[in-house]
């Protein structure tokens, strides 16, 4: 059975095997899964987008909350938790409303912009911002805006003057004056001190009671609430607002500390290991084979000296090597694939796969092969690397997790590609923030369940086909 | 019959696989006079292996059925639980000669301990006595005692025989069984090492159990020789009646597919396929390869009879004086 | 009775080992230095060095700045002169490589061993017994857990035990340290039962005692999550290895024997067995020094790894060449310990050299 043909159908015989075995057809499944996931991957966001929208350019996320646990979250929890809501004046809608008009006898406008919603949540939002534009030119002067908040209570609060700085000007609702306006309101018309421990966004949306106000836990107000802004422009200039109202959850992965949307990274991490670990896998193996088979079948020299050569390979520490190399050099996700596979071509597996050429070249027929003066190419690929192939796939299979682990080691050290989303880099970011002593719990699972689930499916595949492969592990 | 030292009555071993019940050893029954060697014949899959270690009681996981009486001595050893037997049995009275001696012995201990080693478990000699005592025996098989130190892949293979013969010799059993203890050697020294069976049986008036399926061989040893086939004994003769008269057609096949020095043969062969242990076949079970099967042999199964010579038959032509 | 034959053969061992060693150091310093990162860490080094003597000199207070970058730019390169780093590459590698192999490892950039040196030497070999320590322990802890288990379950050949661990079995290809953040999150985050990382409760106890309960404290989230992610793989390994090797012939022939069942065990079925078990043992050994650098960073513990970590983070780039330099070693010392105990154990080796 060394031809061809008979290693066609020793594939096949294989295959048939694998489906009875449950965690064969597990791990191939869930294979699946993950290939089909990547290719949706690639093909929805090409790598060039994705690495670009996880650079974040500017202020490409801006509109995102920061630390943002997934939406599903709340099902968990219980609460109808608060999702980002955006008012734009440019887009006049049921929420937002706009209008303009000169001040008789000066070169002034007034804008008026007005942004109604209803809050029903359960909890209070995590931010507030508001971004305005205006093409003012800085020889007429910079729009003055007033803001007031009125909440369902009736509460009429004025939150102050702002000046435009620039032709975009950011107006983030943690700072200072907005607390000193907010506390100002508290002190005056409800006559109590208010907690130290009361966020802006708690004074924004929560329910005044004396109470609550002095000992700091405010219940969030339910109903219906209206923001105006009221700015003087001058000259022609117009002025727009952007205000986005940040929510406690995000889309279905949540948010990282960069308010990038996790999903990228989750997603493009399966493409990324998947090439990673299948690459590294296969080329090592595949050398390791070819080494192997040349050191076993000509001996001598030739096979002294590749001894030597694993040997040294086996002193040499992998991992600090690579560390060396990663921060002398700096690594992308290539070369990093390149020097792995170096430092693994003369590994231990050669070992087991001389000492079984060195078994096959005894037998008759490779004799016989000689006599009929077969060449050493000939014999090499056509008899002995198709007996030696099979004890050899399922270790290249289960190699494959070794290999993604060590992407996402890598990555955690802070060393690997700084530009590629991949899963290490997710878990390298949560670490460097602490998210499992702050809490956010969501930013280690989600990366970890995708690495568990890759590793576990090459595992069990590679698992049965290992018990298929080699006779005397099968149930006795 | 008081010099009768090991007595096998209606002895059952079947073993459960995916395939069925494999029949392996099916009622098998005769005796062993002290000092008497009976060789054991049979195609390779009959179960003369099996019956040698049901013996023993080397039996695997998958024992289906394992029955009759085997009595040593004149006591049913059967009826011994497992470390009775172990104690009192194995090695005490019957010692066992593997097939392919070469891994029979373990590979990181030193040759000399492994003799010694029966002596020390069995007969609570101490490590210096033992070692003493398997020095003789290395000397009886002919190996230097310098090789008392070394370890088994430091023996040719022949020597590796010997000792392993030494070792089945070390406690002074009754009954030595030797599972075709020379199939791996070289014609040379399989020659060597029967003569030196030879000389022991001689010196030491031990009873073999000679295993094998080179028939030939065993006519230097024998005594009496049975035939196994499917499971059962079909013919059981004396050594000379066997090799110069076998009764039994399987038998006579046997005799006649071996070539002979002196004269002329015109060599023949058994048609036909081993029998399945599983089905066997109906009524005799040589019937399909018997060139004198008629409708009696296919339908009922034939007794094992005696001869007027002697010897037992397993076959209804003999039975009924037609041979 | 001296065994020659194994001294023999420990020297040619180490002889070989250490030459290994120095091959791999070598190619350290060649791919280290292939920037010219290594020079330029050594010259700064004597700049800096020599910049400070003389500004603490006396002598030399009263030189006018311009006189004074005069005077320290010729000693430097007397300096370079001397140690002979103004010669070609490859003899400035030479040096180099002794200078790593007497474990010359130079100055840190920034960093600093916990009593103030600044010697890379130091600073790494302070942190050793730590990862010695940890990983050696939870080494041994997995192999005897294995080996017992793995025999238990070739007995009991297809039991529920048995057939759990094999279904379980893949999840060993998880590495510890993956396990140990889940660990974290349970153990720290969610239960606050067991410390987050670190050797020893802040501030550390004055008794020696509490002291070493603290330690052992700190030990048990990291060991457990390597004692997790090897377990199933391990015994299930080691139980195959049982089966397989009792069904040998000489198994067998034990049993006709009549050797009672615990004897066959131990001489028949796990003797032999050994010299493979010890080089998965060794095997297993070298992974651990190799895993301990992520592991210690995620559980803070103060060894090898985390000074690796640290030298990562900060660029302290003559840290990161000295630990890998301490690592070869380290391998080398494993593997020639390993050699040891394997050429004792099969006699093949003991009789080469009679």
């Amino acid at each position: 059975m060394s031809s061809s043909r008979g290693f066609a159908k020793s594939i096949i015989n294989t295959l048939r095997e694998l489906v009875s075995y449950k965690s064969g057809v597990l791990g191939l499944i869930m294979l699946l899964l993950l290939v089909v996931f990547s290719i949706y991957t690639i093909v929805t966001i090409p790598m060039d987008r994705a690495i670009a929208m996880w650079r974040g350019e500017g202020d490409m996320w801006i509109e995102n909350p920061r630390l943002a646990p997934p939406e599903w979250i709340q099902f968990f929890v219980g609460k109808n938790l608060p999702k980002t809501m955006k008012f734009d004046s440019r887009e006049i809608s049921l929420n937002v409303a706009k209008s303009s008009a000169p001040v008789v006898g000066t070169n002034m406008r007034k804008v008026h912009i007005e942004f109604t919603f209803n809050y029903e949540y359960d909890d209070f939002p995590s931010e507030l911002n508001m971004f305005f534009s205006s093409n003012f030119s800085k020889t007429t002067g910079a729009p003055i805006i007033t803001i007031t908040w009125v909440k369902p209570s009736g509460d009429r609060i004025n939150l102050g003057d702002y000046y435009m700085t620039d032709n975009k000007y950011s107006l983030y609702f943690v700072i200072d004056p907005i607390t000193r306006a907010l506390v100002s309101y508290v002190r005056q018309n409800y006559g109590v001190e208010p907690s130290d421990l009361i966020t802006n966004i708690q004074f924004l949306f929560g329910k005044f009671t004396k109470e609550a106000l002095q000992k700091g836990n405010l219940e969030v107000e339910k109903g219906t609430y209206k923001v105006i802004i009221d700015a003087t422009v001058f000259g022609n200039a117009d002025l727009d607002c952007r205000m986005i109202v940040y929510g406690d959850v995000y889309g279905i992965a949540g948010t990282d500390h960069l308010r990038r949307p996790l999903e990228i990274a989750l997603m493009w991490g399966a493409p990324v290991a998947l090439a990673f670990g299948l690459t590294a896998s296969l080329v090592t193996t595949f050398v390791e084979m070819i080494i192997a088979t040349l050191s076993g079948y000509f001996g001598g020299l030739l096979d002294n000296l590749i001894q030597r050569v694993t040997e040294v390979y086996m002193v040499l520490p992998f991992l600090p090597f690579l560390i060396l190399i990663s921060v002398f050099y700096g690594l992308n996700i290539w070369t990093l694939l390149v020097v792995v596979i170096i430092l693994s071509i003369f590994g231990p597996g050669i070992k087991s796969t001389r000492a079984l050429v060195m078994q096959i070249k005894e037998y008759p027929y490779i004799e016989a092969a000689k006599a009929y003066g077969a060449s050493d190419l000939r014999i090499i690929f056509l008899y002995i690397i198709p007996k030696i192939l099979p004890p050899i796939v399922p270790g290249l299979i289960s190699a494959v997790p070794g290999y993604v682990f060590l992407e996402a080691a890598l990555a955690l050290l802070g060393l690997g590609d700084p530009s590629l989303p991949t899963w290490g880099k997710v878990i390298n970011n949560a670490y460097e923030q602490g998210a499992l002593y702050k809490g956010y719990y969501y930013w280690v699972l989600e990366p970890s369940a995708f690495l568990i689930f890759t590793g576990l499916s090459f595992a069990l595949l590679g698992f049965a086909l290992d018990r298929i492969v080699n006779p005397r592990l099968r149930e006795m | 019959m008081a010099n009768i030292v090991l007595s096998v009555r209606d002895l059952y071993l079947y073993y459960r696989t995916r395939k069925g019940v494999v029949k392996a050893v099916d009622k098998v029954s005769f005796d062993l006079k002290r000092g008497e060697t009976i060789a054991i014949v049979g195609e390779s899959g009959c179960g003369k292996t099996s019956l040698a270690r049901a013996i023993i009681r080397l039996l695997p996981r998958n024992v289906e059925k394992f029955d009759g009486v085997i009595s040593l001595n004149g006591t049913d050893v059967m009826k011994m639980d497992e470390e009775e037997f172990r104690k009192r049995v194995r090695w005490q009275k019957i010692s066992y000669v593997f097939q392919g001696s070469q891994n029979a012995l373990n590979p990181v201990i030193k040759v000399g301990f492994q003799i010694a080693e029966p002596l020390m478990i069995h007969k609570g000699m101490g490590k210096e006595e033992a070692l003493a005592e398997a020095k003789k025996y290395l000397r009886l098989v002919g190996i230097h005692e310098s090789f008392l130190d070394r370890y088994p892949f430091e023996l040719s293979g022949g020597m590796r025989q010997r000792a392993v013969i030494a070792m089945a010799l070390v406690t002074n059993p009754d009954v030595v069984i030797l599972d075709e203890p020379t199939s791996a050697l070289d014609v040379i020294t399989q020659a060597n090492i029967i003569n030196l069976l030879k000389r022991i049986k001689q010196e030491m008036n031990i009873s073999y159990i000679f295993i094998t399926h080179d028939v030939p061989l065993t006519s230097e040893l024998a005594d009496r020789v049975a035939v196994m086939y499917a499971g059962q004994i079909v013919e059981l003769s004396d050594a000379d009646e066997f090799y110069v008269s076998p009764k039994h057609p399987y038998s006579e096949k046997l005799m006649a597919s071996v070539p002979t020095l002196r004269t002329d043969k015109k060599l023949e062969y058994i048609p036909g396929t081993p029998p399945s242990l599983i089905n066997p076949p109906s009524g005799c079970r040589f019937h399909p390869r018997c060139p004198f099967a008629y409708e009696r042999c296919i339908k009922e199964e034939p007794p094992l009879a005696e001869t007027s010579k002697g010897s037992l038959v397993k076959c209804w032509l003999v039975h009924e004086g037609k041979r | 009775m001296i065994p020659w034959g194994f001294l023999k053969y420990i020297v040619k061992r180490a002889v070989v080992l250490y030459l290994t060693v120095v091959i791999a150091i070598y190619a350290t310093i060649l791919i280290a230095n292939m920037g010219g990162k290594v020079d330029e860490i050594v010259i700064g080094d004597i700049r800096m060095s020599i910049g400070q003597a003389i500004s603490q000199n006396p002598q030399y207070r009263n030189l006018p700045g311009e006189e004074r970058a005069k005077l320290i730019e010729q000693l430097v390169q007397q300096e370079i002169h001397r140690r002979g780093l103004d010669t070609p590459f490859f003899v400035r590698s030479l040096i180099y490589l002794r200078d790593a192999l007497t474990l010359d490892l130079g100055k840190a950039l920034t960093m600093r061993s916990d009593t103030g040196s600044m010697l890379v030497r130091n600073i790494i070999l302070e942190r050793l017994p730590n990862t010695v320590l940890l990983f050696t322990t939870v080494t041994v802890i997995n192999f005897f857990l294995h080996l017992f288990v793995g025999l238990y379950l070739s007995r009991h050949y297809g039991s529920l035990l048995d057939k759990a661990t094999v279904a379980l079995s893949p999840t060993s290809v998880i590495p510890g340290w993956f396990y140990g953040i889940f660990l974290i999150l349970i153990f720290y985050s969610w239960l606050h039962v067991l410390p987050p990382g670190g050797l020893v409760d802040v501030p550390p106890p004055e008794n020696p005692v509490d002291y070493a309960l603290s330690v052992l404290k700190h030990m048990i989230l990291p060991m457990l999550s390597w004692i997790i992610s090897g377990l199933f793989l391990g015994i299930y390994g080691n139980r195959t290895f049982f089966l397989i090797f009792s069904t040998e012939d000489y198994v067998e022939a034990a049993k006709a024997k009549g050797l009672p069942p615990r004897l066959i065990e131990t001489r028949y079925i796990l003797r032999p067995t050994l010299p493979p078990i010890i080089t998965s043992f060794a095997l297993s050994l070298i992974g651990s020094w190799g895993g301990a650098i992520i592991t210690e960073t995620v559980f803070n513990w103060p060894g090898l790894g985390l000074v690796t970590y640290n030298a990562i983070s900060s660029f302290d780039t003559p840290v990161i060449v000295g630990i890998t330099v301490i690592y070869a070693y380290l391998l080398m010392i494993t593997v020639l310990i390993l050699d040891v105990i394997y050429g004792w154990l099969d006699p093949r080796i003991k009789v080469q050299y009679r």
